[in-house]
């Protein structure tokens, strides 16, 4: 979720009223707020809502808490006037990134505090909403070193040099792509096409290379920056709008004066940012039966209002209307939950529904759990570990041929690299943080292990194993085997053992547990290199059996 | 060592029976019944003296039959007495008579008869009455033993599915490995969400892809994505059946509850699920890579939000034992409205204790229930720690052998 971090003196500027920090953890229930941290002035606060950019910064939030408390109106107006220039859209960008729109904020004066918040909320729009520059990619420029129109086009990885941001020397774009940390860590997302995305005056100065980096000629904004030219790119002209419309209303937030650009497509002419309010209706009857509150007309306007809706009845339906940098509404849900939230949840009688119903234990669950209090009352200690472990403690410690496993493709960390087929590896590594405990150690686990087979859904099935384990001077394969017999016979299980040549254990003395003929497990004492390599000094025997096979 | 039993003393003072017998008919045949008075024991004298062959029955009376030898037994007694060796043919007869018998300890008789040990043959031929035994200090505890014990978090985890099969849940289990179709796109997760990326989400490099289910299933989630469904604008993008069908180990439980919804259109009733789960988190005290969450659904026709709130403080009550809950707006992805709990507890205060929301029609429809669907969630790790008095998360899954043999066994 966004963290946004501001100063609550500026949010008092920006709302027009004092807040305490001690009602501020209550109003910003209101933008689904939490507060993360609050250190003096400065406070960092978690946005929950993953589909509001809108709330991304301070002057966004201030916005809303304004309307809340009542000193604003219910729907800002904002005034967009056209600032006369133009971006040309190439057809060549099509394959690459088709997208781009763009606008204009006159009368800008950033404070570094603000500069600040603007590189902020670039920050959150771009991970989260524009899904980490792959569908929304922003550029901000000086307005007054650009001469436009602007052409958003293409360029041959070598076709052009300029200086990015950060850096202090001419480079291509395929050198930026190589060498700035902005091209290594985004440059996966252009360098399969023959050209790259460019913007660039009409003076033949390179802007960008979206989504890449900005010149440091235009794209570098300072506090002495007075105007601005924004301009974003993408693949779909709707996710744009909204982190367009986001951007320029937070910047209006600091006195910015908004103008629209023209924006021509070979066949097409947009104007943009377009910041009239969009509509949705609600069925009134089905906010009511999600509600479970008997809500009259007037409630839900004065609620609609609080939530900042404009709401009108149309026969039957309601019709809202709502900003046009929200971007959270799909479906009358979403606005029937801003009237919860507008009516206060906790407002709301808890009712534990009276559906009369029959709970139930899964069957293996349940047979797992029999087991696991069986081993129990045999002395055994029952551990829990991790099914995320490596080849090496799979097979290599145990002395095994590598064979078919679930693995990971993007690990954290080698040692957390594959699922575990087998519970014994995860024993044996139990066993060696507790060297220095007494002895004997008597341990089991009842787990969930993967098995790959090509023919299920997932390719993998689980199979749910026991393992016992002891270990002690004189821990060998007859007390194993009776605990063994005792887990089987109690069960009901008949079951044969056969000699088993098996490299984690020592030869001669392990063997295969058969159920009428099919294997269900081995058991053994552990064969001392295979103690060496787990850092083992003790005598160790075990067995390791597959409930799936018994449950009946 | 060998000594004397009681009736091998009393022999060795008052003569073995059928000496004494043999002795009595010294001139003339007796009448058994005037036998019987006069010696003690009178039937062991009579079968050993028969056995001897030295006097037989003729009617009711006893008479001699031969002159008896020089008879060893009274002897070999005496010399048991002292401890000295008899031969052995004698010391079986003593043993068989049981006139004899093994003394097992020393130190029965050390200390003017302070014993430590009760053993079985003192209690049989009753000698412990000879024996003082010891007092111990009671006020001392005995040396450690460890009984098996069940781990503390799946001990905490089977109470906690206990109390909600008492609720009237059922369990849902499913594979720990998903495709994506199930953990993200039948959840209405939009498949270019952060959430999907490389960083949040584990992909599997082996098997790499799963099966998607049948195609009208597909069909629907497709169109839910794209063009939305049941109302909804959708979220507007070109879906990718390759990456629904993608393989991970799942990411939450609630690819389960879509499962059971997808599986049964008359699937009203109540569910939960207690997943094991993976995120490519930074492991530290307060985030697993694997961990365990419990969640589940409600679904029926009737349900509404405040159903979502009473669900909620139901779980916050009978499962944490709060005393006093508090709800804040929040925002899950397959939810909404969705609703947070907070819990106050006796002893540890505020704490968050779980989410719930009602599925999103976008959710919902493409599988084909047409009612609403309550989901929750708890926040089990967090509140097994709290219980449990771990500090660090890791230690859920403790690798100390000595805190799990040491743990209290009281929740």
């Amino acid at each position: 979720m966004p963290t946004v971090q501001f100063n609550l003196s500026d949010l008092e500027n920006l709302v027009g009223q004092s807040i305490k920090s001690s009602e501020l953890e209550e109003i910003v229930l209101y933008v689904k707020g939490e507060i993360d941290s609050i250190n003096g002035d400065e406070i960092k606060l978690d946005i929950k809502d993953t589909n509001r950019p809108d709330l991304w910064s301070i002057e966004g939030i201030a916005r809303d808490l304004r309307r809340y408390l009542g000193n604003d109106e219910i729907i800002k107006n904002f005034n967009v006037d056209s600032s006369g220039v133009s971006l040309e859209i190439d057809k060549k960008v099509e394959k690459v990134r088709p997208k781009a729109i763009g606008a204009v904020i006159k009368n800008v004066s950033l404070s570094n505090y603000s500069l600040k918040q603007l590189i902020q909320l670039q920050e959150k729009i771009h991970f989260t909403h524009g899904r980490n520059r792959q569908e929304v990619a922003i550029g901000v420029y000086d307005y007054d070193k650009l001469n436009f129109p602007i052409i958003y086009t293409t360029v041959d990885p070598e076709g052009l040099t300029f200086v990015p941001l950060d850096f202090d020397k001419e480079m291509t774009p395929k050198e930026i792509l190589k060498f700035h940390p902005k091209g290594r860590e985004y440059g996966h997302l252009i360098n399969d096409y023959p050209e790259y995305p460019l913007m660039i005056d009409s003076d033949n100065n390179a802007l960008s290379i979206p989504p890449i980096i900005n010149s440091t000629y235009t794209g570098k904004i300072t506090t002495n920056t007075e105007n601005i030219f924004i301009e974003l790119t993408g693949k779909y002209l709707n996710r744009l709008s909204i982190a367009l419309n986001v951007l320029v209303t937070a910047l209006s937030e600091r006195n910015g004066i908004i103008q629209s650009v023209e924006v021509n497509y070979q066949k097409e002419q947009l104007i943009t940012p377009d910041l009239t309010p969009k509509k949705f209706s609600i069925n009134p009857n089905y906010a009511r039966k999600i509600l479970g509150l008997d809500l009259s007309k007037n409630d839900f306007i004065l609620l609609l209002n609080k939530a900042g809706y404009e709401g009108k009845f149309k026969e039957d339906a309601i019709i809202v209307e709502y900003p046009a940098y929200r971007n959270d509404i799909l479906h009358e849900r979403d606005v029937i939950e801003d009237v919860a939230i507008a009516y206060g949840i906790n407002n709301i009688l808890p009712i534990y529904p009276e559906i009369s119903t029959i709970g139930s234990i899964n069957p293996i669950e349940d047979y797992s759990e029999t087991i696991r209090d069986l081993v129990t009352g045999l002395g055994y200690q029952e551990i829990l570990t991790f099914s995320l472990t490596n080849k090496n403690s799979l097979f290599g410690k145990m002395k095994l041929e590598e064979s078919n496993i679930c693995e990971i493709a993007n690990p954290i960390s080698s040692n957390w690299s594959v699922i575990r087929n087998w519970l014994m590896p995860s024993l044996l590594e139990f066993l060696t943080y507790n060297q220095h405990v007494e002895f004997p150690q008597r341990i089991f686990e009842v787990s969930d292990t993967v098995k790959i087979d090509q023919k299920a859904e997932t390719r993998t099935v689980n199979i749910k194993k026991l393992s016992c384990m002891l270990s002690d001077v004189n821990a060998g394969y007859e007390e194993i085997s009776s605990i063994l017999y005792a887990v089987l016979s109690n069960l009901g299980v008949e079951f044969r053992l056969d000699p088993l040549n098996h490299p984690s254990f020592i030869t001669g003395r392990a063997a295969k547990i058969l159920m009428k003929n099919k294997e269900i497990g081995c058991i053994g004492e552990i064969h001392p290199s295979v103690l060496n390599n787990w850092e083992l000094n003790m005598p160790t025997a075990g067995f390791e059996i597959a409930l799936t096979y018994l449950f009946p | 060592m060998f000594i004397l039993s009681e009736e091998g003393k009393k022999y060795l003072k008052d003569g073995l029976p059928e000496v004494n017998l043999y002795s009595l008919l010294d001139k003339d045949p007796i009448e058994i019944d005037h036998a019987k008075d006069k010696i003690k024991n009178f039937s062991i004298g009579l079968i050993w003296g028969k056995k001897n062959g030295w006097i037989t029955i003729e009617g009711s009376k006893i008479l001699k039959l031969r002159q008896k030898e020089e008879y060893i037994l009274p002897l070999a007694l005496a010399q048991i007495s002292k401890g000295e060796k008899v031969e052995q043919h004698n010391l079986d007869l003593l043993i068989k008579r049981k006139l004899v018998i093994k003394e097992k300890k020393a130190n029965y008789r050390k200390n003017q008869g302070d014993i430590t040990s009760l053993t079985p043959e003192l209690i049989q031929t009753r000698q412990w009455k000879e024996f003082n035994l010891k007092p111990y200090n009671v006020k001392a505890v005995g040396s450690r033993i460890f009984p098996g014990k069940r781990q503390p978090y799946t001990r905490f985890i089977n109470k906690v599915k206990r109390k909600l099969v008492e609720l009237g849940f059922k369990e849902m289990t499913g594979t720990l490995i998903e495709t994506e179709f199930w953990n993200f796109d039948a959840l209405f997760q939009p498949q270019n969400h952060p959430a999907r990326d490389w960083t949040s989400t584990y992909k599997l490099k082996n098997p790499e892809f799963g099966y998607l289910p049948n195609k009208r299933l597909v069909d629907n989630v497709k169109k839910a994505h794209e063009k939305g469904i049941s109302g909804s604008r959708g979220w507007g993008y070109q879906w990718d059946p390759m990456k629904a069908a993608r393989l991970m180990p799942r990411a939450h439980g609630t690819c389960l509850s879509a499962r059971t919804l997808a599986s049964n259109k008359e699937v009203s009733g109540k569910y939960f699920a207690v997943a094991r789960c993976y995120r490519p988190d930074v492991l530290d005290s307060t985030h697993l890579i694997e961990f365990n969450q419990i969640e589940g659904i409600v679904v029926d026709e009737s349900l509404n939000l405040s159903h979502l709130l009473g669900i909620l403080e139901i779980f916050a009550k009978e499962i944490a034992g709060a005393e006093k809950i508090r709800f804040f707006p929040d925002y899950y992805p397959f939810t909404e409205p969705s609703v947070q709990l907070s819990a106050k507890h006796p002893e540890f205060g505020w704490m968050e204790f779980g989410g719930s929301g009602i599925f999103r029609e976008e959710l919902t429809k493409p599988l084909g229930i047409n009612i609403p669907v309550i989901a929750w969630g708890i926040g089990i790790d967090r509140l097994a720690m709290f219980k449990l008095g771990v500090d660090d998360i890791r230690n859920l899954f403790s690798k100390d052998l000595k805190w799990l043999r040491e743990s209290k066994v009281v929740l």
